[in-house]
């Protein structure tokens, strides 16, 4: 095999490498109901980075998914004594029009996606502080166990958080693979004037992207609330930027065009093994963030595949 | 009279931006237009200015530059480290603290740009993670601590007032000129732009592109550090949380200044125009007496505003 | 002086260079041709460094040396004249000119712009250009921004010792017909300074300026002959490998086409800057052919029809149907197809197979609910690969991958595939060898004979003159003459070029 069609390979070639090398330093860290948990605990920042990844995988970039999250962790809080299960399409349709907006904003009115994402991201921050009173809110658990208990507990020892992400990872391979949108998305990214030149409605498949984004980051902050059992607007901090990580290692670039939704499970495991590792490797508390940064480094430049990235910016 | 030339209405445009939002705010709320406010504008403007100014370099190479956070942090509380060690006083040797940490913004942005020019690894993704390790470092140093910098002389940065600005305000725009002086007037700054105008190009003509761009990190992190020792002279306390929020207010201010991020355009002056935007909205929202819940989401409407009116995005068929 | 021995360059899966022989003396101009896809960039690009050899020799009198970037190359003697496009539009002129050499004016890291733009009116002097140097180069013409090439790369006379070897890529592809015979006056004064390599298209003006020729075809230098006793047509077919004409001219295979039935019609159309009063109908089954030079207008036109750019004045009528909304989907679904020029850029999408190609622009009907049915779309690409004897290794081969002949295949395929009834074709040839540009001709016949409308922008006027069953010839945005092509009444090569130019 050459290195050429062995590039495509590395994600995961990165992630079996870490498991193997932290695992040979303590075996413990192998042992089945270790690597379930490591899996679980990722389950709700994957499902943001699922999300992230249509937009990247556009060329385009969505920080507004942890605010949105956060909203919803409270939208929904305040929402499930008046509607019940419905709650949940409700807070998945709110999160997709935020999406929406920042795709418009981006599309039509031509603002780069950076700043268009963050300014929806500060309104949607807004929202969640303006309908929390700027308080943490609790759910009622009674109501929570009526209406989401599909969302709680195990099942046969795997956790039910982690079954939902991944069915919401088939859900995203399916539309990515074998849905008209992600054909498009896929022709965008990787070539958007012959895309335009093959008569696709570019600007809409976009906003489109933002606003499936938009609709998985209220699914994470649904699962956020009903986890822990209520919301605040500040719940889902800190979970933007190892989002959006897990996207990158696995091999999505800010380019566009390459990888995918099953690189960024990949991707997000990756960073699940990164963290959990310092806890094996005995790393003191302060000294975290920079092994993270670190091995960061070296696993994104022995990730990503540099010939599919046309200039290095 | 005939209609501006479209190229000179998109250079003032921001500026247009900058006098409409101040004639606004001035109409809701008269205090706004004092002098007293202006220099409350002033200093929360001064330490994301010199970030911004820093992060401008590198955006008009085409580049990104994430790690300010990490790397306010880090010069921050090498600083105050030094300086409290020192004496904790400039009247000391602990002055020495000063040149220190505008040599540890230098090395961390060197660092920076190696990582991102050596490895290959795309700026963003290689600033995001130095950024994490600035964070990191900060915290392994402090412990998670805060350290107090209560010397009179350096604090009389924020508290010895001139012309009704305090005197942190007045050597920013001294640094401000100087930004500009290397940006028009060194070779190193002229590359930027030839960098990010035709990086294949200048490339092509001899230009050494990376050294350029190792030299443009490690520039924005001198600029960096100076947002440090601003931000520390500010609220007198060095942490790892000194960092906290550079990264999207300086970001957002040059963008808003009309400097694209595809490189190639835009300068020193945009961005300070930018950041001033930025301020004086969060200012206006405050004088207004906007609930604080609300100024987050006002603040994005008006950047999104702002961009729209200040850049000229026409030119570009595809916005990323 | 400059020699090549040998030289060799491979790519992966490509043999680029085989064992060039090549050499330039003092003051010599020597001129390099070849079809696209020959070798000649290749070729440059080791020539100026940005590729470097790795078999044979390149040597500066006598010596060997090698370059490891374009740098290296400079500080030999050996500059690029770029085409136009490649003077960085956001700096100034100076800055352009001495780009990356501007330590120079450098005292204590400050430049002096003073300092800078004498010295840069100095250069400008020798190519006789008389702007402000400190003016954006965007601002410039594009003649004035060639010149400007030139005088960048005449800085290397005062920084290196020795002899010039100045290599000129395609540098009257934009220029007006005084413009070039500026040009060519400036460099033959220039031969004293410094040897020329030029490279072009344009085999008259190669003849004109050179005193030698090197013809290049897939990769080899095939022939290399003085200009005094060339000819261009021995040139020619050595360039192509056999006699040209013949390809051209199949009129036997021509049929007539349906005049009753109208698909396009362009109603006094006017874009101010591109193209003015344009009005040109198009029938079932007809090929109307648009000549002009480069910038004469004709893409914007082709472009307006499929919706990508909108006519400030006039209308276009499609089927009947006057055109409303100008956008590439609303002309898709009017059964318009567009086969771009840029065709690895805005035909196909590299990255994707080639049934994901063929169906982007129907995806509607290969999907039920929004769900592809792949199982379908690899049938009809398998189909078409039959059809059209793609070469391709299955359904699944990455476009990017495929040859530039059988990109283009792919490209229409998927308009024909999807049915599409008129065919916007722009450059289809370009960059194609002989035996794929003949598949391309075979083509555009089939078309018409299918009924298809066909709109073409030829790379040469044969192929021109030959497919077509009109002509319409575009100066400035204007037409100036509509000819007949039908068999038997073909106009001449003289004919055209006399109202283009």
């Amino acid at each position: 095999m050459t290195l050429e069609k062995l590039k495509k390979h590395f994600p995961w070639i990165t992630l079996l490498t870490l498991v193997v090398f932290v695992g040979a330093l303590d075996s413990n860290f192998l042992r089945p109901e270790n690597l379930l948990q490591l899996a679980g605990d990722i389950s709700t920042l994957f499902v943001m980075a699922l999300g992230i990844t249509f937009v990247i995988y556009l060329g385009g970039i969505d920080l507004s998914a942890q605010s949105v999250a956060n909203m919803t962790t409270v939208l929904a809080t305040l929402m499930l004594p008046i509607f019940g299960a419905s709650t949940a399409v409700i807070c998945v349709l709110i999160g997709a029009l935020f999406g929406f907006v920042s795709g418009f904003v981006s599309t039509k009115l031509k603002v780069p996606s950076f700043i268009a994402t963050l300014a929806v991201g500060g309104i949607a921050l807004s929202v969640g502080q303006f309908a929390s009173g700027q308080r943490a809110l609790y759910m009622d658990a009674v109501l929570r166990d009526q209406s989401f208990s599909w969302l709680t507990g195990n099942i046969g020892g795997i956790p039910r958080e982690m079954i939902i992400a991944l069915v919401l990872l088939v859900g995203a391979l399916i539309l990515e693979r074998r849905t008209t949108i992600g054909r498009a998305f896929k022709a965008i990214g990787a070539g958007e004037l012959a895309a335009v030149a093959s008569g696709l409605r570019v600007g809409r498949y976009k906003m489109a992207a933002f606003a499936i984004s938009g609709a998985f980051a209220a699914t994470a902050g649904l699962l956020f609330a009903v986890k822990l059992s209520g919301g605040s607007p500040e719940m889902a901090n800190g979970f933007l930027l190892p989002a959006i990580v897990a996207v990158l290692v696995g091999g999505t670039p800010l380019t566009g065009g390459v990888g995918g939704v099953l690189n960024t499970l990949i991707g997000a495991l990756i960073v699940a093994v990164i963290r959990t590792s310092m806890l094996y490797l005995e790393i003191p508390a302060t000294a975290q963030q920079i092994f993270f940064g670190v091995v960061l480094i070296a696993a994104i430049a022995f990730t990503i595949d540099r010939g599919k990235v046309r200039t290095v910016k | 009279m005939s209609f501006p030339d479209r190229d000179v209405l998109h250079r003032w445009a921001p500026l247009l931006v900058l006098v409409a939002l101040v004639c606004f705010f001035s109409l809701v709320n008269p205090n706004f237009m004092s002098l007293r406010n202006f220099a409350r504008i002033g200093i929360s403007a001064t330490p994301p200015l010199m970030v911004a100014v820093g992060v401008t370099f590198i955006i008009i190479m085409g580049s990104i530059d994430l790690s300010m956070e990490g790397a306010v942090a880090v010069c921050a509380v090498v600083f105050a480290a030094i300086f409290i060690w020192l004496g904790g006083t400039l009247a000391s040797w602990a002055w020495l603290a000063l040149p220190a940490c505008i040599v540890v913004g230098a090395l961390y942005g060197l660092l920076n740009g190696l990582v991102h020019v050596k490895l290959r690894i795309p700026s963003f993704m290689a600033s995001l993670s130095m950024g994490f390790v600035g964070i990191g470092l900060s915290l392994l140093m402090t412990g998670g601590d805060r350290i107090r910098v209560e010397d009179k002389i350096f604090r009389s940065l924020l508290t010895e007032r001139y012309l009704g600005f305090p005197l942190m305000v007045h050597v920013a725009l001294l640094v401000i000129l100087i930004a500009w002086f290397i940006q028009s007037r060194t070779a190193i700054g002229r590359n930027f732009y030839a960098v990010g105008g035709g990086e294949e190009l200048a490339h092509a003509s001899g230009l050494d592109v990376k050294r350029v761009r190792v030299l443009g990190f490690m520039l924005a992190g001198v600029f960096y550090a100076l947002g440090a020792l601003f931000a520390v002279a500010q609220i007198g306390i060095a942490e790892t949380a000194t960092g906290y929020n550079f990264m999207f207010v300086s970001i957002t201010s040059v963008v808003v200044g009309g400097t694209a991020l595809w490189g190639g355009n835009g300068g020193v002056w945009n961005t300070l125009v930018g950041v001033l935007i930025v301020n004086v909205i969060n200012n206006g929202m405050i004088v207004m007496g906007l609930p604080r819940y609300l100024q987050d989401g006002v603040l994005g409407l008006l950047v999104i505003l702002a961009v729209v009116l200040s850049t000229d995005r026409k030119s570009l068929a595809f916005v990323k | 002086m400059f020699e090549l021995k040998k030289v060799e360059k491979t790519f992966p899966n490509v043999r680029a260079l085989k064992a060039i022989d090549f050499h330039i003396e003092r003051g010599e101009i020597v001129g390099l041709v070849g079809e696209n896809g020959a070798g000649k960039s290749t070729l440059m690009k080791v020539i100026y460094g940005a590729y470097q050899h790795d078999g044979g020799e390149v040597l500066i009198n006598g010596k060997p040396v090698r370059f490891e970037n374009p740098r290296q190359a400079m500080d030999k003697g050996v500059g690029m004249v770029f085409q136009e496009q490649s003077l960085i539009g956001n700096l100034t002129v100076m800055e352009n000119i001495f780009l990356g050499f501007e330590r120079q004016f450098v005292k204590f890291g400050i430049v002096d712009w003073k300092k800078m733009a004498a010295a840069a009116r100095h250069q400008l002097a020798k190519v006789k250009l008389s702007i402000d140097p400190k003016m954006v180069t965007s601002k410039l013409s594009f003649a004035q921004r060639q010149l400007v090439e030139l005088a960048k790369v005449l800085t290397l006379e005062e920084r290196v010792h020795g002899d010039l070897v100045i290599l000129l890529d395609e540098p009257t592809s934009v220029l007006a017909k005084e413009e070039v015979q500026l040009l060519f006056k400036l460099v033959r004064e220039l031969r004293s300074r410094a040897s020329f390599i030029f490279v072009s298209h344009r085999l008259d003006e190669v003849l004109e300026l050179s005193d030698r020729v090197y013809v290049m075809k897939d990769g080899e230098v095939v022939d290399h002959v003085k200009t005094s006793v060339a000819t261009a047509e021995s040139i020619q077919h050595k360039m192509v490998g056999r006699d040209i004409n013949k390809e051209y001219y199949r009129e036997e295979k021509q049929l007539s086409y349906d005049p009753a039935k109208v698909l396009v019609e362009l109603d006094a159309i006017s874009l101010p800057g591109k193209y003015q009063d344009i009005s040109l109908t198009l029938h079932a089954g007809e090929v109307l052919t648009l000549v002009g030079t480069e910038g004469s207008g004709r893409e914007a036109i082709i472009r307006t029809i499929f919706g990508m750019q909108k006519p400030q004045s006039g209308s276009v009528t499609v089927k009947g149907r006057k055109i409303t909304t100008y956008s590439a989907d609303a002309a898709v679904a009017n059964g318009i197809g567009y086969i771009p020029r840029e065709r690895k850029i805005e035909g196909i999408v590299a990255g994707m197979s080639v049934y994901e190609n063929l169906t982007l622009s129907q995806m509607g009907r290969y999907s039920r609910f929004g769900f592809l049915r792949i199982g379908d779309e690899k049938a009809l690409a398998r189909e078409w690969i039959k059809k059209l004897s793609v070469k391709a290794s299955s359904e699944y081969a990455d476009c990017g991958n495929l040859s530039g002949g059988n990109q283009q295949k792919v490209v229409l395929a998927k308009w024909r595939s999807g049915g599409s009834d008129i065919i916007l074709l722009d450059h289809p040839t370009r960059g194609l060898d002989i035996g794929a540009k003949e598949d391309v001709y075979e083509m555009v016949r089939a078309m018409s004979a299918d009924g298809v409308g066909v709109i073409l922008i030829a790379d040469t006027l044969e192929e021109a003159i030959g497919l077509s069953h009109t002509i319409a010839v575009i100066k400035d945005g204007e037409i100036q003459k509509r000819f007949d092509g039908k068999p038997g009444h073909k106009p001449s090569l003289f004919d055209l070029i006399h109202y283009m130019i």
